[in-house]
């Protein structure tokens, strides 16, 4: 493990969840879990814990009588984000 | 995906894997365009034979057009209604395309009144040609999309023709030609992309 990278992000899942919420504003929770191939209740518990760390925002809300689950990354996500990818692209510059 | 440790190819990899998959989210199939395109199509070149030939009133296959639409959107919002439900994802792309579609459908709205209440049809699909022009570029400069790009100049230039054009059937040619070079063809080249992206 690589004590630089952020514990938060350096995980598969979590890591995943947040690649993906980089390029959109908001995904449903069905939508990641698809992409992901990951099971409810572990990405459940990644999301809980990104949420946490405040890198994103859960937003949990009924639509055509439908329980809808949104995320979305938030601006300290963002800058998150991009200091572990700049971390790894040291590690690979070395 | 299991929670353990990996490395920072393995963490490299996994972005670069997860943006794609994102980045897909943002393509357009290009369905829309070829729909409207044929629409528009259709209706103005059977407008110009039915103008030269005299069979019906001259803005006859406009009215079935504007029949069409009306169907087309409540089809549209039955569908987004009552329709299955697919995971949803809102794109900045997708986003902006909602906000701009309201702004199209007005401004289209304004024309098509307008020429209803006294602005002469040639100068009224002259705007016309030059809202969907404005559309087309947006689309293409969005997407990144150069056959909509190329689409919109072409489209702005049959407007600008349009204007001066003599009578109604030169009219609908114009208005066919922009249409086919700036929602026809680049609505299909956008559809193979897409699928090939797809396979």
């Amino acid at each position: 493990m690589f004590k630089d990278l952020d514990p938060i992000l350096h995980s598969q899942l979590r890591l995943a969840v947040m690649s993906l919420l980089i390029g959109v504003k908001e995904a449903e929770f069905t939508f990641i879990r698809e992409k992901t191939s990951a099971t409810a209740g572990n990405l459940s518990v990644q999301v809980q814990k990104l949420k946490d760390a405040g890198y994103i925002d859960v937003t949990k809300q009924f639509k055509d009588n439908y329980p809808q689950t949104l995320c979305r990354i938030t601006p300290k996500g963002v800058d998150a984000f991009e200091a572990y990818v700049k971390v790894l692209q040291e590690y690979i510059r070395k | 995906m299991e929670e353990s440790q990996f490395t920072h190819t393995d963490s490299l990899r996994l972005i670069e894997q997860m943006i794609h998959t994102a980045k897909r989210e943002q393509k357009d199939d290009g369905k829309a365009w070829i729909l409207w395109g044929w629409l528009l199509f259709l209706a103005s070149v059977f407008s110009w034979f039915n103008m030269r030939a005299g069979w019906l009133q001259p803005f006859f296959f406009w009215n079935v057009f504007g029949v069409l639409s009306l169907v087309l959107l409540a089809w549209g919002i039955v569908r987004r209604f009552f329709g299955g439900r697919a995971p949803v994802v809102k794109t900045y792309t997708r986003d902006l395309y909602e906000k701009l579609n309201t702004g199209f459908f007005i401004s289209l709205m304004l024309i098509i009144v307008s020429m209803n209440v006294g602005v002469h049809p040639r100068y009224g699909f002259a705007l016309l040609l030059g809202l969907y022009g404005f559309w087309i570029l947006i689309y293409g400069a969005v997407l990144n999309f150069k056959p909509s790009l190329i689409g919109a100049y072409i489209t702005w230039a049959a407007a600008f023709v349009s204007l001066f054009a003599t009578n109604l059937e030169h009219t609908m040619l114009l208005h066919a030609l922009a249409v086919l070079c700036g929602y026809i063809i680049p609505g299909h080249m956008a559809n193979n992309e897409f699928n090939k992206e797809k396979r």
